[in-house]
């Protein structure tokens, strides 16, 4: 009994030794991820975390500079050229010269067809990707320059160029070392593809790919990408390095878009936000984004930490938007929703769970992005008089408990259920407070948080009055189509049923435009018949919130995820 | 004595076969799968990354390819108005509802089958113009849910285009299905056999081959994650579950004697109070007084610590041990009330008994007494109460995984909920009950070590 | 019970504690009936989005009410939603304990009277047993639920339930008159109700209740009722378990024996005699599983899961500390009401436990 005695109280002495921190090494970034990154296979992985990692390892043929937010070649040489004939488009790429593997060899076009093979191909673990480049159709390889080819593209969007080089390449020598699938020709995966399940070389290829080698082995997931992953610690960290001798660093056109910088990059899988936080006061993580706006508002007050640590608020260009089911007949006049939408209180929403950090917005174009936001529009506010009268307007009667109408023969009251995804606290504040100033105007609503995958599912059987939701934007390509387009209104992206002879001509009309200007008015007009409709309401754009360490210059900090670039982080002497 | 250890374990096995079968039917129940947001996600950008005839295609293959589309039993009783589910999971997502719904009206799945594909081959067959003058049409006939709309919805749509064959067809579909409106067809239960051909036989044998499976994120074999997980899990349930019992023991052994009356009156309270504070709460104060550069800084506030490979293992020991002090502390602290409340009733029941008294006038000292004489006796009920008292060892550390950021067992189920990751799931539950019937195993092997009584009684 | 009662107020003569204990709990029901009445200043869920984060005591001049304990993220005050949340806990957990006990008891004690041994079915009534609960899944559960869902018209409901009404009228009938001939179906064979209970009991308790609540509540959505019914489905095997341990022990007792040479039945057995013996350990659980509630409440909110945001909690007002992490009274004022409350039912089960062991 004594002994366990001594044991139980030696083990706590144990815990007590501890009252220093580990060192580190000055020229390695710390960065908190939100969750374990489960797999960083470059085509199925399926987490904002994943894709920060990947992106450090492979590249794709274009790339985002997050320093001024455009679109730059990365493993192509330039923008791609892009030749309309027939109904088929044709955009071709040249890669740049020094671009090569972890082994030396040099990134062809073989690649580039093996990686489209990769993603068509049935069997695989590439169903994610496979409907976004569904549209290519084959690729054509220059016989003279081994870096040259052409995508042969169905139809053609605006976005076709943005898709062709959104894509990771992967490594042949890598990925399929026997060469099982140099047999087979990227327009076989094109259609009917059930003939080719049957053949061995591909279920082989398949058996292998599947495998949690192609995940988790670094010695597989290695890129073009100035990093490789040196060690990954389930649930804990991952560790990038540096590779020794870059291509990337000698390249001669430097665009500023390649860089790897940092000696050691090192990505903390840290769950919780408050644990997050306090690691940060820390001085235990380098970079922490997402911040709550009451946490931040804290951290611009404390001197000793804004001694150490930089804050910056981008402007994101993610926003919240309420959508109104047109098609039920309670919402079918545009009055009601018109009333509906001036009973919105956006500074509140702002206020409450933003603080000062969102923008209101008009529609779905940035409020930052002047020539296309149209400012002649203002925000709906809360203003109750504005709702009554419209209500009134639209045949509703007000009684006691609440407006009714004579609707196909029966009395029904007004009431909505607004529906967000469960979890989302953003959106819970909005709807106790939407609720509330709903209450004064006599509408009751009830407000209804949903699971993830049922939210979707009502969504898009348009089972839903109202929702909250949010949409995740970029400044390159505007096209509504899916979202606003009536024949998308029966099984497309157009959940809340929006859409007039005009916006339809707009919307096509914008695909086809050439001159800013004309773009700009369009989607100007856009917006106005968005804000009539009142069936889509924008809400306001956010601000991200992000401290960074002194120590780094050259942030990149930007409104597009991950709001900074750290493989272009340097140390400041 | 070892016989009757191995019968118990023996019979254990149903019980652990039915509990996985139970959870595994359970959740399934839950919706969506775990690609279904990923490769379903629309709408979510300016503009649309492939488009939903894709993604519906893309997804049944994901399905077909990861054998979720089989059926879940070997059997399942339905309404004979309901779709079959292989024919359910081709419709898309947004549609099944309603279609479903139609089944159920008229009682004849198979006409609204045809009647749904028919539509399908319409919007293919038509132009652009004419699908545009038909939206509201179409609108109806999906939405409606009284036939005589959808008649003259489709009786419309065939007075656009006499050509057009689907047209005539889905018209003259709509009025069969009219008649059949309201019939109480669904009422009568229907009984598919599905063979082997199902999720679940599947699933039973390659458990019955020892393989658990691999993960629907990953494809890493389960045993592997769930051996991973457990590992730190492990260590801090077990380190807090011996310093627990140490310091219940040792307080219940204080406050049993009469001599120490005075302490019990505030120590009984202050334990109260402690066993009031949820854990998270416990947790998150623990973090804030002694993990954060405001108050104290004793510990590190997050993880296991850096490795670096080639180390001891009595080196990586003292490494992590510091990491994982907080975690362990809480834990115990926040289960501390309760084992000493029992330790202490336990030990004052058998306190009451005679042979303390006998004790007494023997002349021993009132510590020797519970230590040797009392706590023997009292160790049965006290074993009871460890064995059990495991899975509420388990719910504690999910909470303290996710606050200390600690990749165990708890963590693994809660995410593994969210993305339905199923075979995790299923293999976690599977482990804990396992963990469990062990501990009973155990305890049973301690009370015949504790009382001699027991162990002649299970030897004949 | 007039000893018990005898007993309980001796204890609230000498023990202060208990009387402290008890008089707590008496006022906190009585406020807890009579809160819609009183005269607060805010209403539940009134947002005050003017004072967002105010902490308490501060000095508003010119504010027509005062937050005396502060606001929440949502402007809501602290001191309605803590009197208020110790309604909705209160009004959760009391029945669910009162459900699950009653659950616990009736499997425990049965378990325990008829062991393995005493309960006699005829063998047609077994057989008949597992069609009689198919129909009561399907026509009572599986339909409803269906016409609930795809909006069918809801008369639907009521002839599903009509037919089932029927079905069991019809097959009872059957085995009442089943023919005299058949001397097989009408044997009684020895029905294992001990088994059953027993190994219902230990695969729901060895599941942890966590994986359990967070399975069900991952896809129903939030919401009072379907949140009571997990936590009764969950917590019911302690009392069956202890009931059942009671009533082997009672089982054994002369009077239960004397009882039946006097020619009572079972069930009077059972009702009169041996459950009012139960009730004292029984009431001791009781105590503490209602303490254990009201924590469990606050944990699952913390983890997301459990209640609609229009339901005024503790948990809810305690997890907003998570957004801002000097909030202090957010955590303060709640977590010390739910610890206090936590203190009182502990405190008072503590000494009944102390009493039944003294009688």
């Amino acid at each position: 009994m004594r002994k366990l005695h001594v044991l139980g109280y030696s083990l706590l002495l144990l815990f007590l030794c501890f009252c220093s921190q580990p060192d580190r090494v000055p020229d390695e970034v710390r960065v908190r991820l939100a969750g374990e990154p489960e797999t960083l296979n470059p085509v199925s992985y399926n987490t904002a975390g994943s894709l920060q990692v990947i992106n450090l390892l492979f590249q794709s043929l274009m790339t985002v500079d997050l320093a001024d937010d455009q679109i730059k070649p990365a493993l192509a040489m330039a923008q791609p050229d892009i030749v309309q004939r027939d109904s088929l488009t044709y955009i071709s790429y040249l890669l740049r010269q020094e671009a090569e593997w972890t082994n030396g060899s040099p990134v062809t076009a073989a690649d580039v067809a093996f990686t489209l093979k990769v993603l068509k191909a049935p069997l695989l673990n590439n169903e994610q990707m496979k409907p976004q480049v569904a549209f290519i159709r084959d690729i054509l390889i220059d016989k003279a320059d081994y870096k040259k080819f052409t995508f042969v593209c169905e139809g053609y969007t605006p976005e076709m160029e943005l898709l062709t080089g959104d894509f990771f390449i992967l490594p042949a020598y890598l990925f399929d070392p026997e060469g099982k699938l140099e047999a087979f020709k990227v327009s076989d995966f094109a259609g009917d593809v059930s003939a080719l399940e049957s053949n061995k070389d591909l279920q082989n290829f398949a058996a292998r790919y599947n495998s949690a080698d192609y995940a988790r082995n670094k010695n597989l997931l290695q890129g073009s990408g100035g990093y490789i992953l040196s060690e990954w610690v389930p649930g804990q960290y991952l560790t990038l390095k540096r590779k020794d001798d870059w291509w990337g660093n000698h390249v001669d056109d430097n665009t500023q878009a390649l860089t790897a910088n940092p000696q050691q990059i090192s990505f903390q899988i840290i769950p919780d936000n408050t644990t997050a936080l306090l690691a940060l006061r820390n001085r235990q993580l380098d970079v922490l984004e997402n911040i709550q706006a009451a946490e931040f508002n804290q951290l611009k007050s404390d001197k000793s930490f804004t001694e150490n640590y930089a804050l910056y608020t981008p402007d994101s260009y993610q926003f919240a938007y309420i959508g109104l089911n047109s098609r039920l007949p309670k919402l079918s006049d545009k009055r009601t929703r018109q009333a509906i939408a001036n009973l919105l209180d956006i500074s509140s929403f702002i206020k409450v769970s933003q603080q000062s950090y969102a923008t209101p917005t008009v529609g779905p174009v940035p409020p930052a992005i002047k020539p296309y936001y149209n400012n002649k529009l203002k925000p709906y506010t809360y203003n109750l008089q504005k709702a009554t009268a419209l209500l009134q307007a639209a045949g509703w009667q007000q009684k006691t408990d609440g407006w009714f109408k004579n609707i196909n023969g029966k009395e029904q009251q007004l009431t909505l259920e607004l529906s967000y995804r469960a979890g989302n606290t953003v959106f819970e504040s909005a709807a106790l407070i939407f609720q509330q100033g709903a209450a004064k105007a006599g509408i009751p609503v009830t407000v209804q948080a949903q699971e993830g995958s049922l939210f979707s599912q009502k969504a898009k059987a348009h089972e839903f009055d109202m929702f909250f939701r949010s949409l995740s934007g970029n400044p390159f390509v505007f096209n509504f189509k899916p979202l606003f387009y009536t024949s998308y209104a029966n099984d497309g992206p157009n959940y809340t049923g929006f859409g007039t002879q005009e916006s339809d001509n707009i919307l096509d009309a914008y695909n086809e435009a050439e001159e800013e200007s004309d773009k700009a008015r369009l989607l100007k007009r856009l917006q106005e018949i968005l804000h009539e409709e009142a069936t889509f309401i924008a809400l306001y754009y956010q601000k991200d919130r992000l401290a960074v360490h002194r120590r780094f210059g050259n942030l990149k900090i930007s409104g597009l995820e991950p709001n900074y670039d750290v493989s272009s982080f340097t140390l400041k002497e | 004595m070892l016989h009757y250890l191995l019968k118990r374990l023996f019979l254990a096995v149903p019980m652990l076969w039915l509990l996985a079968t139970l959870v595994f039917l359970l959740s399934r129940l839950l919706p969506g799968s775990y690609a279904s947001e990923s490769i379903l996600q629309e709408g979510n950008g300016y503009y649309a990354k492939g488009s939903t005839t894709d993604r519906t295609l893309a997804y049944q293959q994901y399905l077909i390819r990861t054998g979720q589309n089989l059926p879940l039993f070997y059997f399942s009783i339905t309404s004979s108005a309901s779709l079959p589910d292989s024919i359910f999971q081709i419709i898309p997502e947004g549609a099944q509802n309603t279609i479903q719904q139609l089944a159920w009206r008229t009682g004849n799945w198979k006409e609204v089958y045809t009647f749904w594909r028919k539509l399908q081959e319409l919007k293919q067959q038509a132009s652009p113009t004419q699908l545009q003058a038909f939206a509201p049409y179409l609108r109806t006939i999906t939405a409606t849910s009284d036939a005589q709309q959808r008649v003259q919805a489709a009786r419309a749509i065939t007075k656009y285009d006499a050509t057009l064959q689907p047209a005539q067809e889905l018209y003259k579909l709509a009025l069969k299905l009219q008649k059949q409106q309201g019939s109480l067809n669904f009422m009568i239960p229907s009984f598919r056999w599905h063979g082997t051909a199902n999720q679940y036989h599947r699933w039973l044998a390659s458990l019955l081959r020892g393989n658990f499976g691999t993960s629907y994120r990953d494809n890493r074999n389960v045993t592997e994650v769930i051996m991973e997980a457990s590992a730190n899990t492990f260590w801090i349930i077990f380190t807090s579950m011996l310093l627990t019992t140490l310091a219940a023991l040792e307080i219940s052994i204080k406050l049993v004697q009469p001599k120490y009356n005075q302490w019990r009156k505030a120590v009984m309270p202050v334990l109260f109070l402690i066993d009031s504070i949820p854990l998270f709460v416990l947790a998150l104060l623990f973090l804030v007084l002694f993990a954060s550069p405001a108050f104290l800084q004793l510990f590190p506030v997050y993880g296991l610590g850096y490795s670096h490979g080639g180390q001891s293992w009595l080196e990586q020991t003292s490494r992590t041990l510091p990491y994982l002090a907080l975690p362990i502390l809480c834990l115990s602290l926040a289960h501390l009330p309760y084992l000493a409340n029992q330790f202490y009733n336990a030990l004052s029941e058998a306190k009451a008994m005679d042979y303390t008294r006998t004790a007494q006038a023997k002349g021993l000292p009132p510590e020797v007494i519970i230590r040797r004489h009392v706590l023997r006796n009292a160790l049965l009920p006290i074993i009871t109460l460890l064995s059990d008292f495991l899975p509420g060892l388990i719910a504690g550390s999910v909470v303290i995984e996710t606050i200390f950021a600690i990749p165990g067992t708890g963590r693994l189920l809660i995410t593994s909920v969210q993305a339905r990751d199923y075979p995790i799931l299923v293999a976690i539950v599977l482990a804990v009950a396992l963990a469990k019937v062990v501990s009973h195993v155990v305890a049973d092997v301690c009370y015949a070590y504790a009382d001699p009584r027991i162990r002649y009684k299970t030897a004949s | 019970m007039k000893r018990l009662l005898r007993d309980v107020q001796q204890l609230w003569q000498d023990k202060l504690a208990f009387r402290l204990a008890a008089v707590y709990l008496v006022l906190l029901v009585v406020l807890v009936l009579v809160l819609p009445w009183l005269p607060l200043p805010f209403a539940p869920n009134y947002l005050d989005l003017n004072h967002l984060f105010q902490p308490p005591f501060s000095d508003v001049t010119g504010a027509v009410n005062i937050h005396w304990f502060g606001t929440d993220a949502l402007g809501r005050d602290v001191m309605t939603e803590t009197l208020y949340g110790a309604r909705t806990g209160l009004f959760i957990s009391i029945p669910v304990v009162i459900t699950s006990t009653f659950i616990g008891l009736v499997l425990g004690a049965s378990a325990g009277f008829f062991g393995d041994n005493r309960l006699k079915i005829s063998k047609a009534a077994l057989l008949l047993l597992p069609l009689l609960l198919f129909l009561l899944f399907y026509l009572g559960l599986y339909l409803p639920l269906q016409i609930q869902q795809y909006r069918l018209p809801s008369t639907g409901i009521w002839l599903s339930w009509g037919i089932l009404v029927l079905c069991t009228a019809v097959l009872w009938l059957l085995l009442r008159l089943a023919p005299q001939k058949a001397f097989w179906f009408r044997s009684e064979i020895k029905f294992p109700l001990d088994m059953l209970i027993i190994r219902a009991i230990e695969v729901v308790s060895s599941v942890p209740w966590l994986i359990l609540v967070l399975l069900l509540a991952s896809f129903m959505p939030p919401s009072v009722v379907l949140l009571s019914l997990i936590l009764t489905l969950t917590n019911w095997t302690h009392t069956a378990r202890l009931a059942r341990a009671e009533m082997l022990r009672i089982r054994e007792m002369p009077y239960i024996e004397a009882g039946r040479t006097l020619g009572f039945t079972d069930v009077q057995l059972v009702f009169r005699q041996a459950l009012p013996n139960m009730l004292g350990p029984v009431m001791v659980v009781v105590g503490f599983s209602l303490a254990g509630l009201l924590t469990l409440e606050s944990t699952l909110s913390f983890l997301g899961i459990g209640l609609p945001p229009t339901v005024v909690s503790w948990g809810r007002t305690i997890t907003g500390i998570r957004s801002n992490t000097s909030a202090w009274w957010l955590v303060a004022f709640p977590g010390g009401f739910l610890a206090l409350t936590v203190l009182a039912l502990q405190t008072f089960s503590y000494y009944m436990r102390f009493l039944l062991k003294k009688g």
